[in-house]
């Protein structure tokens, strides 16, 4: 509240620094007409003319009750000065000056004093003031209840937009404040829909893998095999949009079902089967028989596929070999070819997508993997979880 | 040879896909300036108020005309004249109030329309008194009926209209009036009166929306202070939704054969992206902290503000001090009375102090680093510093004639949790 009141305080100001400074130019037009006030009169004038725009000028920017109070002295040193120095009586021009002056550019003035109670009080005094000296000084050549009656119109129209707009200001802070609430209910919706359909990751996975080998045309692979895998997985999201969580047995080579804890070579055999299909041939080694929590299985068998895939694409070779080996804290995997293998520092490891999907993956279920390979001799990536 | 030349993108593309999605950031914001329902908010109200001075300028402007009566060489014109203007008004108000955020272009083209006719009523009555700016009174009163529709329409349109009545008005008084020293005011103060109350209520408007436009930023900004250490952000769910729609449909072209295999290069390089963009959002959307979704997601932090947080530490922060920081960076930002003046902020967060003993607080210790361009230390709002130290202790200084805080931010340690 505290912030679009600020803001509120700071378009009264600007609107009253226009307002103020545009009738003050009327004004200075309606002095510059030839003959409306005695030569003389100009030599007060000017410097109060500048005076009066600095202060209105100022009270764009400042909350100070200073440049209220220097605007108003000037401007009604300006109507004496007129009264003083043509005291046969004032010309039209002049009146009209005055009538701008007092009437409108001055009433700016009720725009930043109508926000709360003590500044309405200042803005009647200003006002019985205004009038009180103007009727006054202007007795002669104007019925005084003309020019109360204008200096009134003018301030009574400042005043009303000055007020409405600070009467304005909190009705729409509340409506900005519910439409906030309302947003804050909808950013959390979000984050739990988005975590839904996060937490759908081995889906995402066997659509991901999907989708690279279409990347690539789907060349080398099966057509039908490819049709199929593609069909299982479009199912498989259609689930997702239509708000189930799907828990198919399995897609593609992927066991699905929601488990705590699976057996490690059921799941590495559907990886070999879906890699044959695909024309790499994965032999195994080693433990068959792991048992790892559902999220660090999840990470390590798409670590996994992921290494497989670049051993399928860049290698060269039809072959590669995983062994398997666990002790009491860490189940590992070395996943090696015989293929054309690369310089470490040639490749940036971002573009393998290694990074990303097996450093990143790994990291979050606390394991790691390193890279090794020479050009001529091959690729062996290890990956480490914990049990 | 090492790898085949990479024109596979699946995973390479990764940067520029980063990249090329921060930049289409910048379209995607929560508010926009054209939505005009949420920019219209409050300001039926303004309206209302608008109407009110219309209306007390109406009067004024009756009271002269019947004090003209006898004057007039032809005072039914003038009455019809007034007559129609009141019509108008009435009209007017009643449309701006059922019409609802804008008024449509054939409302506002005959409301112009009817504007010029009682303008021509008047110049016609008074004609004969070659003295427009002395007895004209309901054509100076039509332009007000702007007023009742100026939040209706976009500023330029009502300027424009009211600049052609000025026109007018001033192409009247020269053709019909002979200027001398006695009447030239009386003619510049009643065009003045025709036009300025206009252009100022336009101003107003135009500064009502841009506050409440700038509230609504704020506030919508405000609801990241309450989410989780790492969020993805209000538009990641949706984004994550629209890319498993284009993978199923894909997919399912794929499996029923409409699409052929091997795939056409176009086709599989859309598959390529998708998988992209896919990934990106699996692993890496979660990665963002509420500070940067704030920033992103805000019209106006996402123009000046830079953050550099490389550990995601400001996740670690709570709320309370969330709340001092984006305030403290909102005020940095905003809170100026020039608005035309640049400002820049940037916010670094981290890295992690090593704190001596650490058993004592089990506590992290965050510096938070506040540099910026263009804000004058003098200049800041005190309630600026009130939000930092809600952040933590600070220390304020200089740096190339503009603010630099620095901030050390206590947080709970995420290990001890």
């Amino acid at each position: 509240m505290d912030h679009i009141l600020k803001e509120r305080d700071r378009l009264l100001q600007r609107t009253a620094r226009i307002h103020g400074l545009s009738f003050t130019g009327v004004a200075l037009l309606c002095l510059l007409v030839p003959g409306a006030v005695a030569p003389a009169t100009y030599l007060p004038l000017v410097p109060l003319l500048a005076v009066l725009v600095f202060a209105q000028y100022r009270v764009g920017l400042s909350r100070s009750y200073l440049w209220i109070f220097t605007e108003v002295g000037s401007a009604l040193g300006i109507v004496a000065s007129i009264a003083f120095f043509n005291p046969d009586g004032l010309s039209p021009s002049a009146l009209s000056a005055i009538g701008q002056l007092t009437a409108a550019s001055l009433a700016s003035v009720a725009m930043v004093l109508s926000t709360d109670r003590v500044r309405i009080g200042v803005l009647v005094a200003l006002f019985v003031v205004v009038t009180v000296a103007t009727t006054t000084l202007t007795a002669d050549s104007r019925r005084p209840l003309e020019t109360a009656g204008l200096i009134f119109l003018g301030w009574s129209l400042a005043s009303i937009a000055g007020l409405w707009i600070s009467a304005g200001v909190p009705q729409a802070a509340r409506r900005i404040g519910s439409i906030g609430r309302a947003h804050r209910a909808e950013r959390q919706a979000s984050e739990i829909e988005a975590q839904r359909r996060q937490s759908a990751r081995l889906l995402h996975d066997t659509v991901l893998a999907t989708l690279t080998l279409l990347a690539h045309s789907g060349v080398g692979v099966a057509p039908a095999a490819l049709q199929q895998q593609s069909a299982d997985d479009a199912k498989l999201l259609r689930q997702l949009r239509l708000g189930a969580t799907p828990t198919p047995l399995s897609s593609g080579g992927y066991n699905l079902e929601p488990v705590e804890e699976t057996v490690l070579g059921t799941t590495l055999e559907s990886v070999k089967q879906r890699f044959g299909r695909m024309g790499l041939e994965v032999s195994w080694h080693g433990t068959g028989q792991v048992l790892l929590p559902s999220d660090v299985l999840d990470a390590f068998l798409l670590a996994l596929a992921e290494c497989l895939e670049n051993v399928r694409r860049h290698s060269g070779v039809r072959e590669a070999h995983v062994t398997i080996v666990d002790d009491a804290t860490m189940v590992r995997a070395m996943i090696t070819d015989a293929g054309v293998g690369f310089i470490l520092d040639d490749v940036d490891s971002a573009r393998l997508g290694f990074k990303e999907s097996v450093v990143a993956r790994l990291k979050e279920v606390g394991g790691h993997a390193r890279l090794f390979s020479e050009p001529g001799s091959g690729t062996t990536v290890v990956l480490e979880v914990p049990r | 040879m090492t790898y085949p030349p990479v024109g596979e993108n699946t995973l390479g593309l990764l940067a520029e896909v980063r990249a090329s999605r921060s930049r289409v950031g910048g379209s995607r914001r929560l508010v926009r300036q054209e939505n005009p329902h949420r920019a219209s908010l409050g300001t039926a109200f303004i309206g209302v108020g608008t109407s009110l001075i219309c209306a007390l300028s109406a009067i004024y402007g009756f009271t002269w005309f019947v004090s003209y009566w006898t004057v007039y060489p032809n005072p039914i014109l003038a009455l019809a004249a007034w007559v129609l203007l009141i019509v108008v008004l009435v009209a007017a108000f009643v449309t701006a109030s059922v019409v609802g955020d804008r008024l449509p272009d054939w409302m506002f083209a005959l409301l112009l329309a009817l504007i010029a006719v009682v303008m021509a009523l008047d110049v016609v009555a008074i004609w004969d008194l070659h003295d427009v700016g002395q007895y004209a009174t309901a054509s100076l009163t039509a332009a007000l009926a702007l007023l009742l529709v100026i939040t209706l329409r976009r500023p330029s349109d009502i300027l424009i209209s009211i600049g052609a009545v000025g026109i007018a008005l001033f192409a009247v008084t020269i053709a019909n009036t002979r200027l001398t020293a006695d009447n030239a005011t009386v003619q510049i103060t009643s065009i003045a009166f025709t036009v300025l109350p206009v252009v100022i209520g336009v101003m107003v408007v135009r500064g009502f929306r841009s506050m409440v436009q700038i509230e609504l930023d704020r506030v919508l900004v405000q609801s990241t202070v309450s989410a989780p250490r790492f969020a993805v952000g209000m538009l990641a769910s949706e984004e994550l939704a629209r890319l498993d729609l284009a993978a199923e449909e894909l997919l399912d072209s794929v499996a029923t054969g409409r699409i052929a295999l091997p795939l056409r290069p176009k086709t599989a390089s859309v598959a390529a992206s998708l998988a992209t963009e896919l990934r990106l959002h699996l692993i890496e959307g979660r990665r963002e902290t509420w500070l940067y979704h704030a920033i992103t997601e805000s019209e106006l932090l996402g123009r000046s503000v830079t953050l550099t947080d490389k550990g995601s530490l400001a996740g670690l922060l709570d709320a309370n001090q969330r709340d001092g920081l984006l305030a403290a960076v909102w005020l940095l930002v905003n809170d100026h009375a020039k608005k035309s003046a640049v400002r820049t902020v940037q916010v670094s967060v981290g890295p992690i102090v090593a704190t001596t003993p650490v058993a004592l607080t089990h506590k992290l210790k965050v510096p938070v680093v506040i540099t910026t361009t263009g804000v004058q230390r003098n200049r800041v709002d005190p309630s600026t510093w009130d939000a930092i130290r809600r952040v933590g202790r600070y220390s304020d200084s200089s740096q190339n004639a503009s603010l630099r805080v620095e901030i050390e931010c206590f947080v709970d340690n995420p290990a001890d949790l």
